[in-house]
């Protein structure tokens, strides 16, 4: 998993690489404990190169999302992959999540 | 192709096993999308027996079968761990729930596998996927 972190006009923006699953997500939520603690409250992740997430992958973007919202902070996630979507959709976790087709949508969408 | 093997209660090993499988349906030149479903369902299964069956203990192992015949393939995964009923996990889906951190392993194979059934109090699960459009 590769994470390339960017900020851009008060908008954190996460490019993720690599699958989201049981053996990443400790790193990856190590990844937002600066911001959680920092109280960025515009964050964007970008799921363009993530071709799987599993449910312990969910379970941690949730864990992200709920650490956000405890301070105001709000997050859009884009760029997911048909199949991707597709677990969203299943899990009914697309109506928890503001998802987005494109990146420049969501930091422009705040 | 059948396979059976016992393998150590380590979420790294997930991957390489389940690789075996997948690496023999695209061979087989099977529908890339059934793959996935095949491909998400037993890594989940994979996962439950070692987290939630095993409890992540290192001295457990897990037992895994797989066999590809005609058209559907079939997988069992079974965990040394105390069992569990199924049918009381609750929804994921419900709006009460959507922000709980667990509980959507259960529910993306019994929706992505066309067959689901667990046995041996729940420590066994047998999941089945047809490998054609035919049967779905």
């Amino acid at each position: 998993m590769q994470i390339n972190c960017e900020e851009t006009g008060g908008v954190s923006i996460f490019r993720m690489e690599g699958d989201i699953d049981i053996n990443t997500s400790p790193d990856i939520k190590k990844s937002f404990d600066k911001i959680v603690n920092d109280k960025k409250d515009k964050i964007v992740i970008n799921l363009k190169g993530v071709n799987y997430v599993d449910s312990s992958g969910l379970a941690t973007l949730v864990e992200i999302l709920k650490n956000l919202r405890a301070y105001g902070g709000k997050l859009k996630l884009s760029n997911l992959s048909s199949k991707v979507r597709g677990l969203f959709e299943i899990t009914k976790l697309d109506k928890l999540f503001d998802i987005v087709d494109e990146e420049a949508d969501a930091v422009s969408s705040f | 192709m059948t396979m059976k093997t016992k393998i150590a209660n380590d979420s790294h090993v997930l991957k390489e096993v389940s690789k075996v499988l997948i690496d023999d349906l695209k061979a087989m030149e099977v529908e890339e999308d059934i793959i996935f479903d095949v491909y998400v369902g037993f890594e989940e299964a994979l996962r439950n027996a070692m987290v939630h069956g095993n409890k992540s203990d290192p001295d457990k192992e897990v037992t895994v079968e797989t066999a590809i015949e005609g058209n559907k393939v079939t997988i069992i995964v079974e965990d040394e761990g105390e069992g569990f009923d199924p049918e009381s996990l609750p929804d994921p889906t419900l709006e009460e729930n959507l922000l709980k951190e667990s509980g959507r392993g259960v529910y993306l194979i019994k929706h992505l596998m066309d067959e689901v059934s667990y046995q041996n109090g729940g420590r066994r699960v047998v999941m089945v996927k047809y490998l054609d459009r035919k049967h779905l």
